[in-house]
Parts: structure tokens; C-alpha cells; sequence
């Protein structure tokens, strides 16, 4: 039953006021209106005055074609609102980045795809997609699908991925996450992976969310976190309903939290699992994101995982083996008024320049995102409300999101892939009433309120569409960080940073290379000395939401260009220096290349 | 000239109005454009029906403020805002249509409006002290500290026994890293509201914060206690608000809260409530299984699982709940059956893989006993029962070593459960014939049994423990 329209206003008997203006007061009126149409005018004018826009959205162009499936039927199965991600990584090593993406597919076998609700695109191929980047071969930035020759497209009810090298062969492989069977590939080094679940013992059959590649005991080979979410079956697929009696997907109250999984790497090529004997069993949650960092600065790699509607999970390395849960005291489980959120997306980077890393996590609508900045120490509090991300964040609900340095200045900014998980209540009666703008933010400085650019950022930004997974990484080598977003029941979008065109900002982007063990250094930090700063960042693929990043440090360096010192603290706890880095450049620094510093003092 | 200066107001004039229509006076909106095709038929005719009076009444703030209570009960804010500034214009000097407004904008997120409007309504009323909370939250939402605090402060004056207004001054303090002053304002809020969950948590973080560790682990204690407790809103104006609200989920939601509070009795009845309103809502059924049972009521919680499977035959939460009430009524066959239907909807069901290994081990089925203590395990590994469980059997198996480690894992954290798990623990070892460790445990278990008052279990252990001490020997 549709509500009839309400009359207009014009048979109203009130009578409008401004009928009775006589020819003077209309002048005036005239004036002022004219007055006041000038400021706005000039007022749109300052608030876009960039003639390009800073992203550019171009993955049909590029030949990144790609629509993710749900696979819904009409009962709002769980699963088919949460995914996908997105992985950037250079599977080749010649020099670019390639893109994996992750798809669904239906749930039950038999089900013909073309009689679902959304169903695909004529030409469509199940399964995720490998896409290559012909940029190094060609000098354009173009991507080839060549996932049937690469052998990664494993047809599943796909979540997301994790990269690493496992087997310390440099080369970087896959572990898919599933609402069901997970997988790992092994990546061969001739553009082919194999399967080697089974053979690595790493699957896992529940409904997995974010996985991460972490060195925990610093043996120099990767271990595996899994987060997995929660206890939902297709047979025990719940009916829910949005307060107006309309079915809705339900909440993850609903079902019991999945226990995340700790595989270790035992070096030979297999993973033993070490939840329980690891401590990661004391705590429950249903685990969506996934970042790995040094939170507490003692060296070795601690583990946060955010989950949907608890307690974020701050699983601190005990330095043997083994993890404690220290969220609550630390202030991360929570809002700053102790409310269990949502929890996506999260991402780890040091965006005060403090030298230590803060977290950010994206919740759910009328929620507001968490800004945990850290005091150094592995104890944080909640400031997203002093930095100006809560109120804007408020209306929208989060996933994957990153601290990236768009514009190069040297302050990391903000990145955050939205589309909701419940009807929106303007987009009723459209077919798939979810779509949210992304949001990028600017970061003003110290102390600063972070300024949104969403509106100014291009026509990329306006799109609402139901984003999930993002990638980042320099997709064209430019020295500027770009962006894959994965979009539920939508196209993967590619957007292109386009700041170098509007600034001079300087750059660099490092690869390291481990010696010994962790071959891509992953969880080494950098420190960028530059007349007067320092800039510390990561080398990581995780964070984000269901999605992988490049491996590659990035640097926006600013206006200045001299570069002092940089400095890399390894995995191994050995630091190094080198100090004839130049800027605006690719630089792959291997360990024991550069001079030994000690770490006393 | 006068034609030049025409040919130039021409174009002017149209550019004016075109801009004079978005910044003139404002115009009393039209009632918002609604599409109730997926509601259901109770809330569908409750909103159609203020919505006909709203039309029928057009110059009738009452009506279309009527019309935003409903749209808003059922958290359609957006409609519901539209609403209530129609009635404001209809009705300027009206509290009540300019708080509702403010509170729904504040519930969107859009402080700048919400703020805006709260301020209007406080100048109609300065007395209604949720209205100046919900300002103030809007201005610490927005990292407006001064006023914020100001206003916090205010409240505080006026209204001593308002546990939110310190709460709100703590945190501001907390946002201007003064976590002294912000410590005593959380300490005055807890004292107020004892159970105030968030204010007991940023307490704690506080305490951390000031190095004091202890305190800080106390709050936490309270704050674990009472997490999601909150001091009564005092706010009648959303109470009617909230009393609109006529749909089945909204009494289910009531109910578990009053569930989540103790109230057993008054939840069932919400979830009834719920159940007249809509019999279908299985969830509702599902609470009725597990509120029945506890409240002894065996028949009823029967009548409500027959319902609930007859809705959904695919619910394991039916089929569980329906286990551990025939479980407590040792109908052990049938529980056993529940138990397995259980999993075979959801084989990640932990709850029902240690109930059905309990139910073989009573059978003396051991293997399978303890494979399904090993599946609650490997889906809950935090499960101190399951893992009491399983060491259990595999001791009565004589697998000491393995019985023992995980019996180990019970013994913490410190609960009404520890005694007697370290006294298991000590009897493990006992039986393993490791005569130290099972004196320090069973030793242990009976000070930490006598600590809690447990006098029932402190005589079983002081038996075993006087056994073991004089013979010497392994029992």
C-alpha cells in the first residue's frame, strides 16, 4: 500500500506572506537574494577549487571489469551483505601491482545463478579473479585477466584475502577466507599458484572474516591469524526484521561468535594450529578486521581484531608463544562510553607523528567511527570526537578504510569505504537500498579537527554504492597511493590519485628486503628523518577489511625533499640506517646493507 | 539606459529568485512522502492512521507532531524530523515538536541542527533537563569542550542527583586530559547510579591513566558487572514516544532486557505480549523455551519449542533451548535427540556438542563422550566447562597427564566455579598418584570453597583432603 502524496501547499488557506510585498520591498528583496546567491556562489567556488579532481575512478578503462554476486535468493542469508575484499600485491615481482578479487557465488550448488535476485552479467565467470597489471611491460596501466592461467579461482562463497610469503621464497602468496572452506596458494613464481591447503593444514571451515600474516615469535617465517566470525549455517538462517516489521538481515547478536584461529608456521611448508596454547582461545568475538602492529613498542607484533557488536579483542605478544587479551583496560574494546560498536574495518599508522601506532575502526551507522590514539605505550583512548571524525562518520557504516598520505604532505590521512548492512530508509523501494558515499579525510595537522574532502574529492566520491573491501597501494608507480574498492553486489572501482598533478610534494616508496626469514619484512617499521620530523610507517598487507595491501612503504614526504636518515627496525629486532636516500624514487633497502645501530639507550 | 539596466535585471532577477526560493522565510514543509509496502500490517495501519490525520488536519501541529512520534518509534527519523518542523511551524512556541526535532537529528548524527534546535526548545523551556543533556552530548560529540562542560555543569547544579550530568562532565574532562577532574566525576556519577556501566568503565580507564592499577581493575570489575546499565532516562516526553511503539520486536527487545535484569516473569510477558501481536515471531517462542524452563514452567516451555518448530523447523536455538529444559527434567533420550538435531542445523553449536557429550558419558560412552568435548572446545575455546568436561573423562579413562592439562585450564579466571575445579584438578592428580600436587590443589579448592561459602562442597573436600593427608597414599 503506497501513501497517497499530500496535497501542495498552494491549496493551503494560510496565506503566504509574500504576496502582499509591494514592488519596493520586492527591489529589495531582489537585492538581498542577490547578495546572499553571490556569497554561496563564491562559497562553492572556495570549496572546490581544485581543477582536478584527487581520484579518478577508471577500472573499466583499465580493463579492471569486475561485479561481485551475492547469490541472495530473497532470505537475507548473513553472508551475502558482508563481502568482499580485495588483495594489491605484485604476484609477478616485476615491479607493478596486480589485483585479486574476491567473489561470491550461490549457496546452494544447484542454484542457477541466473535466478537469483541479482543475478550476473551475461560473459560472467565465477570464482574470484586474478587481474595482472601490464604497466611494467607496457608502460600503461592496463589489467589482464589471467586468472584461469594463474589457477586462483577458487569458486566459494568468498570473504577475503591475505598476502605473505609463507615459504620465505619471495614470492607472495594467498590465503583466501570463505563462508566455508578457506584456502591457501601457494604462489609457484611462473604465474601459477597451487592449492596447498590440505598439505599446509590451514584451512578452516567456518565462516572466516580477515585474516593477517604475522611473524608473532619472530622465528622469520609467517604465521597466520584468522578471524572468523560467526556460528551462522544456511540451514539455521534466521528470519529478522527492521523495526517496521520489514525482513532484514539480522545482527550478529543473533549468533555465537566464532573463535578466531592461530596457525604456526613450522618453517617445512606446514602450519600447526596454537589457538589454545597461544591464549587466543580466552577470548571470543565475532571477528571481522584485522590489523597487526607494535602497539605497545616492546618489538614484537601484537594482534587487534575488531568484532561486530563486542568487544574489540588487543591481543598483546607475551614475548613466548603466547598472547593476552588486555582490550578493556587498554581502551580499545570500546566507545569512549564503554558501548559495545560494530567493528569492521581497522586500520594501524601513526597519525600524529608521535612515533607509535593509533588506531582506527569503522562501525555501523549512527555509530561513529573510533580514532584509539596511542600514548606510547600500548594505552589508547578515544579522541575520534576531538579529531572531528565522529560526527561525519556518524551517518554511514564503515569497512574498509586506511591511513594513507594522498596528497603526500607527510600526515596520514583517512580513507573509508562505506555501504550499510540495513535498509536506508531514503533508498526504500530501490532494489538494493544500501549504497553509501566513501569518505576520504585530510589530516590538518597537530591537534588538528581532520578535515573531510569527500565532497571535493571527485566524482568517484559521489557514488553510493555498498562498499566493502579496499585496497591500497601506487597501482601506476607514481609515487602516489591509490585505491581498489571491492563493493558488495557492485563493480570494483579503481580509484586513480590524481594529487601529484596539484602539488610538488615529494615522495618515496621503499621495498625491504629481509635477510634472513620474513623475506618482505613484514611488520618492520621505517623512520623517515627529514629537517626537524620524523615519520614512522609500517610494512604490512593486512588492515583495512577482508583486503590485502601492497607491501610497499610509502612516504609523502612534503615540500622537503632531504632526506636525513632512514631507519628500519626489522622483524629480527636488528636496526640499520642509511642516510644518501633520495627522494621521489623507488628504493629497495636489504638488510645488512645499511649501518647497524644499537638499540641501547 | 533604463532599457540597459532591464536587459541587466533580467537575467538577475532570474537568478534571484531561483536563489531567493532556497533562502527566503521558511515555508511549512509537506508531510513526508512514505512507502509502507514490506511493513507490517499492525505498523502499516498505526502509521497510516496518524498519517490521515495529519492530512486531514493540515494546520494541526498536534497531528503532524503525532504523525513524527510514530514515524520515529519505528526509527524512521528522517520522515519523523520532517514532521516535527512542520509542527514547529505550525506551532513555534511548542517544547515539545522543537525537542523532538532536536532528538532526532541528534539520533541522526547532526548535532549542528540538533544543537540549533535544542537551544530553541531550552529558550521555551529551560527547565526540561533532558533537552540540556542532549545539548550537551551534541556539544561534546562535536568537541565543543567549553560549552559542553558548561552546560554539564549546569545540570549538575540544578539537578544533584543526576548521574548523567556527571558522567557527561567526566568525559569531558577526559577530553581535555584532566583525568583527576574527570575521576571525580565519574566517582560522583557511580556513586549516584551504582550500576552505571559506562561510568564505571571510564573510571577505570581514568584510574589507568592516573597509574593507579588496582582501581583501575576494580572498576573494571563493576563496570563487567553492569555493562550495559544505564541511569533511568527521566525523560517522559521519548517515554511516549517509546509507548507508540506497537511491533512484536520491539516487546522481544523489551523482554530480554528485563531478562538481562533478572525479571524473568515480567520478560515472559513481554515476550507473550510479543507473540499476540505477532504469533509467528519465533525468536519470541525460542526466549519463551529457555524463560519457562527456568522459571519451572515445563509445560509452557514445551507448548512455545512445539511452536517454534512448527514456524521454523530449521531453528537449532528451538531445538537446544527444548534440550536443556529436558535435560533439567532428566528426559535424557529426548535431550540426546534435541541435542543432535541441534547440530545437525549448526555443527559450530558448542553448547550442544558438550550437552550431547555429557548425555554419552552418561551412558558410559566415552570415545564419543569426549569427541564431542573436544568439538565444544574446538568452537568455544574458552569453555571452562567443556574443558572441565573433557578432563574429567579422560581421567575416569585413566589419561591422567592429558585429563590434567585440561583441567589446568579451568582454574581461571577466579569465580563461583573454582572451587571446584581446582578441587577436580587436585583429585586428578591425586588419582595420578602425584600426592604434592593434589594436597596443594584439593588445599587450595577448600580455602577458596570456604572464601565463597561454599559449604556443601568445602565438607567433600575437607573429607578427601583428610583422607589424603593421613593415609599418604593415592586415592
Amino acid at each position: 500500500m503506497k501513501m497517497r502524496k499530500p496535497r501542495s501547499q498552494s491549496t493551503l488557506p494560510r496565506t503566504n506572506p509574500q504576496s502582499s510585498f509591494g514592488r519596493r520591498d520586492f527591489l529589495r528583496l531582489l537585492l538581498s537574494g542577490l547578495a546572499e546567491g553571490a556569497s554561496e556562489l563564491s562559497k562553492a567556488t572556495f570549496g572546490n577549487p581544485l581543477p582536478v579532481p584527487l581520484f579518478r575512478e577508471v577500472a573499466e578503462e583499465v580493463g579492471l571489469k569486475f561485479h561481485h554476486f551475492t547469490g541472495a535468493i530473497g532470505e537475507f542469508y548473513m553472508p551475502e551483505i558482508m563481502g568482499a575484499g580485495v588483495a594489491l600485491f605484485d604476484y609477478d615481482n616485476d615491479g607493478d601491482l596486480d589485483v585479486y578479487l574476491i567473489q561470491g557465488t550461490t549457496f546452494d550448488p544447484a542454484q542457477d545463478p541466473r535466478r537469483t535476485k541479482f543475478p550476473p552479467a551475461t560473459g560472467w565467470k565465477p570464482g574470484n579473479r586474478l587481474f595482472k597489471n601490464l604497466l611494467s611491460e607496457t608502460g600503461k596501466l592496463q589489467f589482464v585477466d589471467v586468472t584461469e592461467k594463474a589457477g586462483v579461482g577458487h569458486i566459494g562463497y568468498g570473504m577475503g584475502v591475505a598476502v605473505g610469503d609463507y615459504d620465505n621464497d619471495g614470492l607472495q602468496d594467498l590465503y583466501v577466507t570463505n563462508f566455508g572452506h578457506n584456502v591457501l596458494y601457494h604462489n609457484n613464481g611462473d604465474g601459477t599458484f597451487t592449492d596447498v591447503t590440505a598439505k599446509a593444514g590451514v584451512d578452516d571451515a567456518r565462516w572466516s572474516a580477515s585474516a593477517a600474516w604475522v611473524d608473532y615469535d619472530r622465528d622469520g617465517h609467517l604465521d597466520l591469524f584468522v578471524a572468523n566470525y560467526l556460528d551462522f549455517t544456511v540451514k539455521g538462517n534466521k528470519r529478522c526484521f527492521a523495526p517496521t516489521g520489514e525482513r532484514d538481515y539480522c545482527t550478529p547478536k543473533m549468533y555465537q561468535p566464532a573463535p578466531a584461529r592461530l596457525f604456526h608456521n613450522r618453517g617445512d611448508g606446514t602450519f600447526e594450529e596454537v589457538t589454545e596454547a597461544a591464549g587466543i582461545g580466552a577470548a571470543l568475538g565475532p571477528g571481522l578486521g584485522v590489523v597487526c602492529a607494535d602497539f605497545n613498542g616492546d618489538g614484537w607484533p601484537d594482534i587487534y581484531v575488531a568484532n561486530d557488536g563486542a568487544a574489540a579483542h588487543l591481543w598483546i605478544n607475551q614475548r613466548n608463544g603466547t598472547f593476552k587479551e588486555t582490550s578493556l583496560l587498554a581502551g580499545t574494546a570500546y566507545s569512549a562510553d564503554g558501548l559495545p560498536q560494530a567493528g569492521m574495518g581497522v586500520t594501524a599508522g601513526d597519525f600524529d607523528g608521535d612515533g607509535d601506532e593509533d588506531i582506527f575502526k569503522t562501525n555501523l551507522t549512527n555509530e561513529g567511527a573510533n580514532l584509539y590514539v596511542n600514548d606510547g605505550r600500548g594505552k589508547f583512548y578515544d579522541a575520534s570526537a576531538e579529531f572531528g571524525l565522529l560526527l561525519p562518520t556518524f551517518p554511514y557504516t564503515g569497512f574498509g578504510t586506511e591511513w594513507i598520505d594522498y596528497d603526500n604532505d607527510s600526515r596520514l590521512d583517512l580513507f573509508i569505504a562505506n555501504g550499510a548492512v540495513n535498509r536506508i530508509e531514503s533508498l526504500r523501494g530501490k532494489p538494493y537500498p544500501f549504497g553509501q558515499p566513501n569518505q576520504l579525510f585530510h589530516n590538518e595537522g597537530e591537534g588538528k579537527k581532520f578535515r573531510e574532502m569527500t565532497s571535493v574529492a571527485g566524482p568517484a566520491f559521489a557514488l553510493t554504492e555498498v562498499s566493502r573491501g579496499a585496497a591500497f597501494g601506487d597501482i601506476d608507480n607514481d609515487g602516489a597511493i591509490d585505491i581498489v574498492v571491492a563493493n558488495n553486489n557492485g563493480p570494483a572501482r579503481l580509484l586513480l590519485n590524481q594529487s601529484r598533478s596539484l602539488n610538488r610534494n615529494h615522495w618515496l616508496l621503499v621495498r625491504l628486503e629481509a635477510s634472513h626469514g620474513n623475506r618482505f619484512a613484514m611488520g618492520a617499521t621505517i623512520e623517515v628523518r627529514l629537517r626537524g620530523r620524523k615519520l614512522l610507517r609500517r610494512a604490512h598487507t593486512d588492515s583495512s577489511y577482508l583486503s590485502a595491501n601492497d607491501i610497499r612503504v610509502h612516504f609523502g614526504l612534503g615540500e622537503d625533499a632531504k632526506i636525513e636518515e632512514l631507519m628500519v627496525k626489522w622483524p629480527d629486532g636488528k636496526h640499520e640506517s642509511w642516510d644518501k636516500i633520495q627522494a621521489d624514487r623507488f628504493v629497495t633497502i636489504r638488510q645488512g646493507s645499511g649501518k647497524a645501530v644499537s638499540t641501547q639507550g | 539606459m533604463w532599457k540597459r539596466l532591464s536587459l541587466l535585471f533580467l537575467p538577475l532577477l532570474a537568478f534571484a529568485c531561483s536563489t531567493f526560493g532556497a533562502q527566503g522565510p521558511s515555508s511549512v514543509p509537506e508531510l513526508p512522502w512514505l512507502t509502507l509496502d514490506n511493513f507490517s500490517p499492525g505498523i502499516r495501519e498505526q502509521i497510516d492512521e496518524a498519517y490521515s490525520f495529519a492530512r486531514s488536519h493540515a494546520e494541526d501541529a498536534v497531528a503532524s507532531g503525532r504523525l513524527g512520534m510514530v514515524l520515529q518509534t519505528y526509527g524512521l527519523l528522517q520522515q519523523a524530523a520532517v514532521c516535527y518542523r512542520r509542527a514547529m511551524q505550525l506551532e513555534p512556541n511548542s517544547f515539545q515538536w522543537a525537542y523532538y526535532w532536536g532528538a532526532v537529528e541528534a539520533d541522526q548524527g547532526h548535532c549542528d541542527t540538533a544543537a540549533s534546535t535544542l537551544r530553541l526548545a531550552l529558550r521555551i523551556d529551560p527547565t526540561y533537563f533532558p533537552a540540556k543533556l542532549r545539548l550537551a552530548n551534541c556539544l561534546l560529540a562535536s568537541a565543543v569542550w567549553d560549552a559542553s562542560e558548561r552546560l554539564f555543569a549546569e545540570i549538575a547544579e540544578q539537578h544533584p542527583d543526576n548521574a548523567d550530568a556527571y558522567y557527561g562532565l567526566g568525559r569531558v574532562r577526559a577530553a581535555r586530559r584532566d583525568p583527576a577532574g574527570a575521576s571525580e566525576a565519574y566517582r560522583k556519577a557511580t556513586e549516584l547510579f551504582p550500576d552505571y556501566g559506562a561510568a564505571h568503565y571510564a573510571l577505570a580507564l581514568t584510574y589507568r591513566t592516573l597509574g593507579k592499577a588496582d582501581q583501575a581493575e576494580e572498576q573494571l570489575r563493576l563496570y563487567e558487572k553492569n555493562k550495559i546499565a544505564v541511569p533511568p532516562s527521566g525523560d517522559p516526553l521519548l517515554a511516549e514516544v517509546r509507548a507508540l511503539n506497537h511491533s512484536a520486536t520491539y516487546q522481544v527487545q523489551y523482554g530480554a532486557e528485563l531478562e538481562r535484569q533478572g525479571k524473568l516473569e515480567e520478560s515472559a510477558a513481554a515476550h507473550e505480549k510479543a507473540i499476540e501481536i505477532d504469533p509467528n515471531l519465533v525468536q519470541a517462542h525460542i526466549n519463551l523455551i529457555e524463560l519457562y524452563g527456568r522459571l519451572g514452567r515445563f509445560q509452557k516451555a514445551e507448548e512455545h519449542y512445539k511452536a517454534a518448530v512448527r514456524i521454523d523447523s530449521g531453528s537449532a536455538e528451538s531445538y537446544y533451548n527444548y534440550g536443556v529444559l529436558l535435560l533439567s527434567a532428566e528426559e535424557y533420550a529426548r535431550a540426546e535427540e534435541a541435542f543432535r538435531k541441534t547440530i545437525e542445523i549448526n555443527p559450530f553449536h558448542a553448547g550442544a556438542h558438550n550437552n550431547l557429550g555429557y548425555l554419552l558419558e552418561r551412558q558410559g560412552n566415552f570415545p564419543e563422550a569426549e569427541t564431542e568435548y573436544r568439538k565444544a572446545i574446538e568452537n568455544k575455546p574458552g569453555d571452562r566447562q567443556a574443558h572441565f568436561n573433557l578432563g574429567r573423562i579422560l581421567v575416569n579413562q585413566k589419561k591422567f597427564q592429558e585429563g590434567i592439562q585440561e583441567l589446568r585450564k579451568t582454574i581461571e579466571p577466579e569465580d563461583e566455579n573454582t572451587p571446584r575445579y581446582v578441587y577436580a584438578l587436585g583429585a586428578a592428580f591425586a588419582r595420578a598418584g602425584d600426592r604434592q600436587n593434589a594436597l596443594r590443589y584439593i588445599r587450595q579448592a577448600r580455602d577458596v570453597a570456604a572464601a565463597r561459602g561454599q559449604s556443601t562442597l568445602l565438607v567433600s573436600i575437607e573429607r578427601d583432603l583428610h583422607t589424603l593427608e593421613a593415609s599418604g597414599t593415592p586415592q
